[in-house]
């Protein structure tokens, strides 16, 4: 964490742009989403609903995802609960809360287990709670309505 | 009573809580004693007892201290959990009080002409069916040799002679029969409470051992039933994941979101068919595996099955993958010689070796290696090794993987398609044959397979059949 306050910078950026301080700079922006997900046919469905207003960057377990919220803090993460570990998308969840520098990064959890998981998850002492839970299979339109409440409509490609 | 074998730490012919209940059964009746006593002490004199008033309203005071003494350790000290030794003591105790209050009675309502004196006998029946007999008869000993005491040290003038009924006084000739038929009777009580009761006796720790052989095959079955809902919840989990994938996928061509007829909606189709094709895979492992778990009596148990052939056509059929893997296939079995199974089901035999062989190639190294199936053969058992030189198993993975649906996270990562049911159906083949299968790995050096199989196994089914 050689450049702590880079991505300080970075992510206050983003908060901004999530706080709506400035309407026409959110509209205008295509926001990044990162999909952590190791399922790389859903990733591909996901990721092409997405990209119609959004940047997407796509990767398949919780370390690549950790890695590049590093590089780069996306403006939104959506995280597969069971990759490599059961419960690897709640541990990735857990990271990004705990860190000063991503703690303010929207997170949805998308899982294709069932809601009885997830409520044995959330009486879990270390849970940590994101910002919007939804299962697979995934409704198109109810997807962009989730992220478009956390991070803006974002904008058509080429805009 | 539920947990009756776990209420009792240690177990003679009673459990410690039926003592417990008999010893306050007992107790609850020691208040007639007290009142019976009052009343001897009270019309004694009226009958000629003369010594009754007040002595035996003393021996009811005394009688009924130590029995609120009894009542309250049984209720407050001693309960039903308490330790069978702790509880025999208590009533070795309560016996040796009786015993003893009755004594004194006995003296005070006219030594051996008493009329009270075969109460002894009472304690003698009710004692035998509490406590173990050679207790009992060292206690009928014991108070047999009181009572002669008792008697000798009143016609000796040791103690003084008190009045019995209507003021009589029996002779030397009178005591002593009547001492021996207290005798007699003392013992004679003991032995026949004591035949009478073994039955029950024996029954009783039979039906312990029933209860606790009963309780223990419905704690197996509950688990039984657990695994298998649990089983049946992370089967619908496994199914359910690469439909939610489907139908996202077609949700996203439906609405327009992909051109199907992009090259990016063609590469989305075609992932998407192999997600359906991966859950036929699921739906067919699981049918393979329940079919193996019905124990069939309908199983196509064939005769004399020989074990080199299933190999050698399994070796055919998998020579191309293993090229296409540049994994190397080295056959160890040709020179050994024919290992041939009793029974069999072929079927079964041949879904289990394709499954371990096709691991061994899938799991090999990107750059390939050598796969070896050797075969041994002693006067009782097959045994097949499928060794490769592959990706190998996380220790800690290393049992689990035989569990349903468990795929380690580096096979995850070489090889997307598996249905994780793989190395359970191998299991289960092995266990229908009567055989087992073991597993040795190291990460990143290989995996090792060993089926073991007995030659001469009958399968219970065909038991069943020729005994029918």
């Amino acid at each position: 964490m050689v450049k702590d306050d880079d991505h300080r910078e970075i992510a206050t950026g983003c908060s901004e742009v999530r706080s709506g301080s400035d309407d026409r700079k959110r509209l205008m922006k295509r926001p990044t989403i990162l999909v952590a997900d190791d399922d790389a046919v859903f990733v591909a469905s996901v990721g092409s609903i997405l990209r119609s207003r959004y940047e997407v960057r796509t990767v398949a377990s919780g370390s690549e995802a950790l890695a590049s919220v590093e590089e780069d803090p996306p403006d939104l993460v959506i995280l597969d609960v069971m990759m490599d570990h059961m419960s690897e998308g709640f541990d990735v969840a857990r990271s990004l809360r705990l860190s000063d520098v991503t703690s303010l990064i929207p997170i949805i959890i998308l899982t294709g287990v069932d809601r009885v998981y997830n409520l044995r998850m959330e009486v879990d002492e270390s849970w940590v709670p994101a910002d919007h839970y939804m299962e697979k299979p995934v409704e198109p339109a109810e997807l962009l309505r989730v992220v478009g409440g956390l991070v803006g409509p974002g904008a058509p490609e080429g805009s | 009573m539920s947990g009756a074998g776990e209420r009792s730490g240690s177990f003679s012919f009673i459990f410690a809580w039926e003592l417990h209940e008999r010893l306050l059964w007992f107790s609850n009746l020691r208040w007639l004693a007290v009142a019976g006593l009052a009343v001897v002490s009270l019309l004694g004199p009226m009958v000629g007892m003369v010594a009754t008033r007040p002595s035996l309203m003393v021996v009811a005071g005394l009688v009924a201290t130590y029995n609120l003494v009894f009542v309250y350790a049984l209720r407050y000290r001693y309960g039903p959990e308490e330790d069978y030794g702790n509880l025999r003591t208590v009533a070795i105790l309560q016996m040796v009080t009786d015993l003893a209050a009755l004594l004194v009675t006995v003296h005070f309502t006219g030594g051996c002409a008493s009329p009270v004196l075969p109460f002894v006998v009472f304690h003698m029946a009710i004692g035998t069916i509490m406590i173990e007999t050679r207790i009992m008869y060292f206690l009928a000993f014991s108070t047999c040799f009181a009572a002669a005491g008792l008697f000798a040290c009143e016609h000796l003038g040791v103690l003084e002679r008190y009045p019995s009924v209507t003021g009589a006084q029996s002779s030397l000739a009178s005591c002593g029969l009547s001492t021996a038929m207290l005798v007699g009777l003392v013992f004679g009580i003991v032995y026949l409470t004591d035949s009478v009761t073994s039955r029950f006796k024996t029954r009783n720790i039979e039906l312990h051992q029933t209860t606790t052989e009963l309780r223990r095959s419905l704690d197996e079955r509950e688990e039984l039933e657990r695994r298998k809902s649990h089983y049946m919840r992370i089967s619908a989990h496994q199914l359910r994941s690469p439909l939610g994938t489907i139908k996202t996928s077609i949700q996203v061509l439906l609405d327009g979101y992909l051109d199907p007829g992009s090259d990016e909606g063609l590469r989305l189709l075609g992932g998407t068919a192999r997600r359906v094709d991966s859950l036929l895979d699921i739906v067919n492992d699981l049918l393979e595996l329940a079919k193996m778990r019905e124990g069939r009596v309908k199983a196509p148990w064939a005769r004399n099955v020989s074990i080199n052939q299933i190999l050698a056509d399994i070796f055919d059929a998998a020579d191309p993958s293993a090229r296409e893997a540049d994994v190397e296939l080295v056959p160890h079995f040709i020179h050994e010689g024919a290992a041939i199974l009793d029974w069999a089901v072929p079927p079964d035999l041949v879904y289990a070796f394709e499954n371990v062989i096709h691991n061994a190639i899938k799991y090999s190294k990107p750059e390939g290696g050598t796969v070896t199936v050797a075969l041994g053969i002693d006067r009782t058992h097959a045994m097949v090794v499928v060794a490769d030189e592959g990706i190998g198993i996380p220790a800690d993975l290393q049992d689990d993987v035989f569990l349903e649906f468990v795929r380690a996270p580096n096979a995850k990562h070489a090889e997307a398609e598996g249905t994780g049911l793989g190395l359970s159906i191998v299991r289960e083949a092995a266990q229908m044959h009567g055989g087992k299968v073991s597993l040795e790995s190291a990460e990143g050096l290989g995996t090792t397979v060993t089926v073991v199989l007995p030659l001469h196994y009958v399968p219970p089914e065909i038991i069943d059949g020729r005994s029918r």
